[in-house]
């Protein structure tokens, strides 16, 4: 009851905290649609380049370029919240002793985390009706063909990344080294998934690199469904795999003080 | 020991907090060496010491913010380790080094710190007793080092504690704000509510804790009142005066007096008990009444500087 109650006042006040300080979401926000919008700019959305091959791969999965990146770039939302936003917020609370400040007072830092994910969900929902509306009103775009299993991907693609990001959280010492190095892992991630050049026009070194790396399963997860092309099982386990990789140890390191 | 004290009311009572035997390290730097002591209910008391004695980390593993290594702690019957969700309903506390979201706003830090207690107090009642009504829409970053202070204080007692850790309470604070503190503090015992005070300020045990623990090296090296604690070190007062009358050897006579020492006119009289009555009327009987008469009683902290051999740092 009171951790109902609880868990609802601090999601309160951490959107309280969010409307007071919006821009800190803006590169999270920004960056996958601007990207979305420029790659298909210069790649363009010409049916003719559906069927492209290179290293014997499609290059764009059999859609046009610009159907391509508006699906993969919600993916690219999720990792940016994951792996930026999540650890920044939470390396700073324990940086700055609220972390240590809430506990003193019956206030469990799993609330906290709970109101987080919340947040960065909400962001989340909220940044990908964006990217679709831009990316259909700019490009009339494909609509998801399996909406149901985009969204399963979606699921499996936050409990990773919000592992992953705890897990962060959890190492290092402050805000601004949660900042730098998750900055670093998600661009090296975004340079090498297929959502910035498709996979197929990578080096085929860094394509097993991309492949082995949680962002690839999930553009793939999202895809798959998006493009009628069934459910990616085998992406959607690796993330599994990632979860509990992160979420275990995540889940011992961030409660101990 | 088995710590049974009587209350005012004749009632056998067991002690707020038991600690016995505690032990705590950080790696192979040792924080509390072997720390007991108990709390008993109603009282103001003082942990006192040095900066890195090892007060925080024992009030920490008292309030079951920390896990003792060894040793055994019982706060209001309850083992901090295992029965910390109950503890914390029970319990208030100000920390050391702590902050709150630069700008969550002082009324909604309130109202998100009372979402989790279960018997919580009033807001507006805590705005007005820590006089944070004109702050109540000011962000945490916004408020200066003594209302940052006072809505932490207001924090700790929002869930109704009946017990309260204030550590190292008036940091940061003028003089005129920390005897205002001081004063919201012995109201709260007035009403009831037992507080442990963490401080490295002897002026501050000695005029608002009830009892003190001296804490050196992560021991307790004396547990008495503040008077006790400089009256069982048997502490000389110095009473001081000038005049220009040459011969006090009929001072020096006195039972009370240790030492007498002369510098030019000015005097100074050692001793112990009611020294300063005693000098006086001597005085005033052969015929001498200095204006500047003055006595500088011992404090804690010259018992501390007896009790250690050095001198209290910051």
């Amino acid at each position: 009851m009171i951790t109902i109650r609880g868990f609802l006042a601090m999601t309160r006040a951490e959107f309280r905290l969010f409307r007071r300080e919006p821009f800190s979401i803006v590169f999270v926000l920004v960056f996958p649609l601007m990207m979305m919008l420029l790659l298909s700019a210069v790649l363009g959305n010409d049916q003719a380049d559906a069927q492209d091959v290179a290293n014997g791969m499609l290059v764009w999965r059999g859609v046009t370029p610009a159907s391509y990146y508006a699906a993969a770039s919600v993916a690219v939302i999720i990792a940016a919240l994951g792996l930026m936003t999540l650890p920044t917020n939470l390396a700073g609370y324990r940086e700055r002793g609220i972390l240590r400040r809430l506990r003193a007072s019956s206030v469990s830092v799993w609330v906290l985390v709970s109101a987080q994910l919340t947040l960065a969900m909400v962001t989340f929902v909220a940044g990908a009706l964006i990217m679709g509306l831009v990316a259909s009103l700019a490009y009339d775009t494909l609509v998801p063909k399996d909406l149901i299993g985009v969204m399963v991907a979606f699921v499996f693609g936050t409990a990773a990344f919000g592992a992953l990001g705890l897990l962060l959280a959890s190492v290092v010492r402050t805000s601004r080294s949660a900042q730098g190095i998750g900055l670093l892992l998600f661009l090296t991630m975004w340079l090498i998934s297929g959502t910035a050049p498709p996979r197929a026009m990578l080096p085929s070194g860094l394509r097993d690199l991309g492949g082995v790396l949680p962002l690839t399963p999930l553009v793939t997860a999202v895809q798959d469904p998006w493009f009628g092309l069934g459910w990616s099982t085998t992406s959607l386990a690796i993330l599994t795999a990632y979860t509990f990789a992160a979420g275990i140890p995540a889940l011992w390191l961030f409660g101990r003080d | 020991m088995l710590g049974l004290g009587v209350n005012s009311e004749g009632w056998f009572m067991a002690p707020v907090i038991t600690v016995e035997h505690l032990q705590k390290s950080y790696g192979h730097m040792v924080a509390v060496e072997d720390l007991s002591f108990e709390v008993e209910e109603g009282e103001i008391f003082g942990i006192l010491g040095p900066n890195g004695a090892g007060k925080t980390t024992t009030v920490e593993c008292v309030q079951g913010l920390r896990r003792a290594d060894n040793g055994r702690i019982r706060v209001l019957g309850l083992d901090p380790t295992t029965e910390v969700a109950e503890l914390r309903q029970r319990i208030g506390a100000q920390l050391q080094d702590s902050a709150l979201p630069g700008r969550l706003k002082v009324a909604e830090s309130l109202e998100l710190f009372a979402a989790f207690a279960r018997n919580r107090v009033d807001s507006d009642q805590l705005l007005t007793r820590w006089k944070l009504q004109e702050q109540r829409d000011q962000a945490f970053d916004t408020l200066s080092g003594g209302q940052r202070q006072r809505l932490f204080l207001a924090l700790a007692f929002v869930n109704s504690p009946e017990l309260v850790f204030l550590d190292e309470l008036t940091q940061g604070l003028d003089p005129q704000a920390r005897r205002a503190t001081w004063d919201l503090i012995r109201e709260i015992r007035r009403d009831g509510t037992t507080v442990v005070l963490v401080t490295h300020f002897m002026d501050e045990a000695e005029q608002l804790c009830d009892r003190v623990a001296v804490v050196d090296d992560g021991r307790v090296i004396a547990i008495d009142t503040p008077q006790g604690l400089i009256d069982g070190l048997g502490l000389s007062s110095v009473v001081r005066f000038t005049t220009s009358e040459p011969d006090l050897g009929w001072l020096e006579k006195l039972d009370v007096v240790e030492s007498l020492t002369r510098n030019g006119e000015t005097i100074e009289v050692r001793g112990t008990g009611p020294v300063l009555a005693l000098v006086a009327s001597e005085l005033v009987a052969h015929g001498i009444a200095p204006l500047d008469l003055r006595i500088d009683r011992p404090t804690v902290e010259d018992a501390f500087l007896v009790l250690t051999g050095r001198r209290m740092r910051g």
